[in-house]
Order: C-alpha cells, then sequence, then structure tokens
C-alpha cells in the first residue's frame, strides 16, 4: 500500500470538515475522490500533503506516518500536489516555474531528464518555455501546473479539479495528459466534479459526502450503484 | 500557435513606456537634473548618484521583506546605524596601525575589510532577528499580521537605539574618508575616491543582486515566496529557511550601506532615522513590494532631497520629498512602477 489514510478528522481552525475519512490507494492505481461541493474533497487532499494539519487520525505514505509532517517534507518524500488554484508563479517564465518544481531534485541530469519528459509530455510548455506563467490561458496553466508537479519525479500525484473552469476540449486534453501519467506507472489520486468522466478513466472511487466516506468502490460497479446514478448522474 | 499581435517597433515601445507613470517620472527627473546641473553646477549629479545608489539598496532590503514576508520594515535605518558602528569599530584598529607601520596594500584592503564585516554583522542580525522575534509570531498567530510586525520592527529599532546609547554613548562615531586618495577628476569635477568606491560597489551589489535573485536556486526560491507562498511549500522550498535568508538580506543591505557611507553620515543613536524615510520614500514611489523599480527609485528620491537642500535649505530636506510621496499616495498609490496595493483612484 502506498497511500493509507487512516481516520481522519480535520478542518480549518475551529470548523472541521472531515470525519474519520480512510483511504488507500495502492502503487500504480488511478484512484479518485468524488462528491458534490464542500463535500470535503480539497480538504483532504491539503490535509495528505500537509497544508492542513488532521486533528486525529494518521496518514501513511509507503508504511511511515507523514500525518504531522509540513508540506515541504512531504514533497521530498515523494508525493506531488496539483492544486485546484494551480499556485502558480505568476511572474515567473514557465522554464523557472518548472525548475522551482525541481526545487528538492540535487542531481542536475536528474532535473534535465525531468524537464525533458514534462516538455515530451506537454510539446505546448517547451513553446512557450519563456512566456510568463501568468499571461497563460486557464489550460496551459493547469499543464503547467501538472509539469511542475511531476519536476520532482513523484511517486504519487494528488490532482485537485483539473478540469475546473475549462473548456470542454481543454479538459479532454488534460484527462489525456493524466492518462499518459497512468499508462507510464505513475499512482494517481484524483478529485473531479466531473463524475461521469471521471469513473470511465480510473480504476477504483470513493465517494465523500458531507465530510463522510459514504461508498467505496471499483469505479465501473460505482457507475452502476443507484446512489451515485441517482446524485451524480442524474438518472 | 501564431502570434496575433502585429510588429512593434522599438520607438513605438520607447513611446509607450515614456507615456506611463513612470517614464513620465524618469523623464521629468533626468530634465530636473540636468536643469539643476546647468544651473548649479555638476556636484549635483554626483551627490544624486552617491547617495542614491546607497539609499537605492536600503529600499532593495526593504522591497524584498515586505513582498516575501509581509513585514513593512522600520528597524532598517538602526541596521544603518549598526552597519556604520561596526564598520567604525573595524576600521579604526587598522587606521590606528596603519599610522604607525604605513603599508600601503593593507591600507587599501581595510575600509573593503571593514565594509563587508559590517555587511555580514548586519546580516548574523537580520537572521537574528528573523529567529527569535519574527517566527515565534508566525507560530502563534497570522491575524493583523502587517500591523503586529510593524509595531515589532519599530520595537526593535527603538530598542537599538537606545541599546547603541547604553553602550557606546552619543557622540559621533565616524571618519573623515576610507582612502586617503587624492580626488578624481570627472568631467572637470574633483570627486573624492571614497564616492566613487561607493557608486561603483553599489552597481556591482545591486548587480550581484539582480543575478542571485534571476539565476541562483535560493534566490529562485525567494521570489517564488513571494509570489505564490503555498506553491511554494507545495514544490518542497522550506519557508523558514527562505525567510531567514530574506531578513538577513535585508538587514545586511541596510548595514552596507551604513558601512558605505560612514563618510558621510558618522554613527549615532539616531542616524538611521534620515535613511530609513529615504528608503520608504523609494519604496512608496517605486510601489510596495517592487525590488527592481528601487534602482530607479533611489535615484530619484535622492535627488529631490538634494535639490530641496540646494533650493530651499537644509531644514527642508524632508519636506519636500514627503509632498511628494502624498501626492503619489493620492494619484497613483501603488507606485510608479505598480504593484498589486490599489488605492482610491486606481480603478
Amino acid at each position: 500500500m502506498l497511500l493509507e489514510v487512516k481516520d481522519i478528522d480535520s478542518g480549518y481552525g475551529f470548523l472541521q470538515v472531515l470525519w474519520k475519512v480512510s483511504l488507500q490507494v495502492d502503487e500504480g492505481e488511478y484512484v479518485c475522490l468524488i462528491g458534490p461541493n464542500g463535500a470535503g474533497k480539497s480538504t483532504t487532499l491539503k490535509t495528505i500533503i500537509g497544508l492542513l494539519a488532521p486533528i486525529q487520525g494518521e496518514i501513511f505514505f509507503k508504511g511511515k506516518p507523514i500525518g504531522r509532517l509540513s508540506a515541504d517534507t512531504i514533497c521530498q518524500l515523494g508525493i506531488s500536489y496539483i492544486s485546484e488554484e494551480t499556485n502558480l508563479f505568476t511572474a515567473m517564465t514557465v522554464r523557472e516555474n518548472l525548475t522551482m518544481g525541481a526545487f528538492t531534485v540535487r542531481d542536475k541530469t536528474k532535473r534535465k531528464e525531468n524537464l525533458d519528459f514534462v516538455f515530451e509530455l506537454f510539446p505546448r510548455l517547451r513553446e512557450r518555455h519563456n512566456q510568463l506563467a501568468g499571461t497563460m490561458s486557464g489550460g496551459e496553466r493547469k499543464m503547467l501546473a501538472i509539469g511542475r508537479g511531476m519536476m520532482s519525479a513523484p511517486t504519487l500525484l494528488l490532482v485537485d479539479e483539473p478540469s475546473l473552469g475549462l473548456a470542454p476540449q481543454v479538459t479532454a486534453d488534460v484527462f489525456r495528459a493524466l492518462d499518459a501519467l497512468r499508462n507510464r506507472g505513475m499512482t494517481l489520486l484524483l478529485v473531479e466534479q466531473n463524475v461521469t468522466k471521471t469513473l470511465k478513466v480510473t480504476d477504483r472511487g470513493y465517494i465523500l459526502e458531507k465530510g463522510k466516506i459514504v461508498l467505496a468502490d471499483r469505479s465501473q460497479s460505482l457507475s452502476q450503484n443507484e446512489h451515485v446514478r441517482k446524485v451524480f448522474l442524474g438518472i | 500557435m501564431i502570434d496575433a499581435r502585429p510588429e512593434r517597433s522599438i520607438l513605438n515601445h520607447f513611446a509607450d513606456g515614456a507615456r506611463s507613470a513612470a517614464g513620465i517620472t524618469i523623464l521629468a527627473t533626468a530634465a530636473l537634473l540636468v536643469a539643476a546641473t546647468i544651473d548649479k553646477g555638476p556636484y549635483i549629479i554626483v551627490n544624486t548618484i552617491v547617495t542614491g545608489g546607497m539609499w537605492a539598496l536600503m529600499s532593495m532590503g526593504l522591497a524584498l521583506v515586505f513582498g516575501v514576508m509581509n513585514i513593512p520594515h522600520f528597524a532598517v535605518g538602526e541596521f544603518f546605524m549598526t552597519g556604520g558602528l561596526l564598520a567604525f569599530f573595524a576600521v579604526t584598529p587598522f587606521n590606528d596601525f596603519l599610522s604607525r607601520h604605513p603599508q600601503p596594500f593593507v591600507s587599501a584592503i581595510s575600509p573593503l575589510i571593514a565594509i563587508f564585516a559590517a555587511a555580514l554583522g548586519g546580516y548574523l542580525l537580520g537572521v537574528l532577528s528573523e529567529y527569535i522575534i519574527f517566527r515565534p509570531l508566525r507560530k502563534r498567530s497570522r491575524e493583523q499580521w502587517v500591523m503586529n510586525t510593524f509595531l515589532l520592527t519599530l520595537g526593535i529599532s527603538v530598542f537599538m537605539i537606545n541599546g547603541h546609547q547604553l553602550v557606546f554613548g552619543t557622540e559621533f562615531k565616524g571618519i573623515v574618508n576610507y582612502w586617503n586618495y587624492p580626488s578624481l577628476s570627472i568631467f572637470g569635477v574633483y570627486i573624492s575616491f571614497d564616492r566613487v568606491f561607493v557608486f561603483t560597489f553599489a552597481v556591482i551589489v545591486m548587480a550581484a543582486l539582480g543575478v542571485f535573485m534571476k539565476f541562483a536556486r535560493m534566490g529562485q526560491a525567494i521570489r517564488a515566496v513571494s509570489q505564490d507562498e503555498t506553491g511554494a511549500l507545495m514544490v518542497g522550498i522550506r519557508l523558514n529557511k527562505i525567510h531567514a535568508l530574506t531578513m538577513g538580506l535585508s538587514c545586511g543591505l541596510g548595514a552596507l550601506a551604513g558601512a558605505c557611507l560612514l563618510f558621510m553620515f558618522p554613527s549615532y543613536p539616531t542616524v538611521g532615522i534620515g535613511p530609513l524615510y529615504n528608503a520608504w520614500f523609494v519604496v512608496i514611489v517605486v510601489g510596495l513590494g517592487n525590488v527592481a523599480g528601487t534602482v530607479v527609485g533611489g535615484f530619484i528620491v535622492a535627488l529631490f532631497q538634494i535639490l530641496t537642500t540646494v533650493y530651499i535649505g537644509e531644514g527642508y530636506g524632508f519636506v519636500v520629498p514627503s509632498i511628494l510621496i502624498i501626492i503619489i499616495l493620492i494619484f497613483k498609490p501603488s507606485g510608479i512602477f505598480g504593484s498589486p496595493v490599489r488605492g482610491v483612484l486606481d480603478r
């Protein structure tokens, strides 16, 4: 088991959002976490990556507890987080953003390899390597954010709502990129609102409602599930 | 993808630049400088350049801490004072020794050693202040952060002023000049070697800082933190390390300016207040948190101050720049180069 989240309670200050959330991700899996707005999906990812400290419970990565570590340490252990709002360095160029993504990689040749890999994955970024991140379109920013996350060659990629605010065509591009990563053996934990599409591409899924996991199953079974069909697919 | 914008000539860019707030201010300042030089002679240019470079260095430090850590640093003037003090105590033993055993090589490099020692001392004091003052506060609460840190830096300032007075007394601790070399003649004006050195040194330090921020791993990390703190955490940058480095750099630059200008500003408890105001004038003129803009801003503020002193009188040295600041804050609160801070008329 690569990632194990065990009974975590988490939230912002006095506002508790998550109640005993547990989930697991195995090596090479493509897992999704879906749920309505405000269910606590982003909070779950932020707690895993260490931007929020869990009130209770523990998180294990490769068997080691990481629940009390800070985000920069967790990043060095091999988890990358692509946030909803991308958190790019807007006044830096595309190339500088990618270089910062490899901040924890000390080996120069390794950095170069990662950069080539990202440029191969997103040729658009290579074309625009000298452009400021803040002047790029929404889709390009998402790609840059994913590329920056890939620069540290992580073992686990947490992706928060990659389709948020994107045109359907661009969303398809982003999903294609995630598929490509998955085919290269990357482990992914995806948070999405686009339930139909997400359940089609992922292996397993968790349904989060009001801060609690209400369902966990293979994605295919989830898309047949009565509750899911009623709440998310509107059938 | 095809770039839809039509080709633009350099002239077009220049015309656009000249029409912007920054362009107007720079052109107006340059015109003023030329007019004053024709009227009163070239020493106005010399003084503007010598002090402007140092104000630019100090305000670079201010802009850095504000941009990266959101701290309005009001104790930078006291680091200026400390820098002067450290340089004074470092250079005096050398001078005593040299008056007994003249050695041209030692007398050439001893001021450099003193200045570097002062800058290093300022850096270490800055790091120390981050560790014992700002970090505990950051851990406790980030509410009202700007106001709290503003009050804290004022406290540091009062503490350092009185500490200086308590330990070293109120008398002036200064030197006549660092180097006893004959004045250099530039365009028929005699300028002391110290002044030439101070300007050259300021340019070198600014360029080095620019290269550091653009290309060095840590410099890039500093910029990353100032642009997106969460993003910086996500890529594995240790914020604590960057905060300490930034505070150290900022205080080190203040101390460096104080050490370089020791022959103009002897160190005494409240010597830092004037330079502090100047550095803040610069930061407000160019826009809070704008590091590159301070290079130009330093010279603009220095020129205004010198012109005021020459034409209106010594006592008005701070009045005219203050009026300038008030006008800028009313009409262009984001500064002439613009910064994310927006004002009422800035829609």
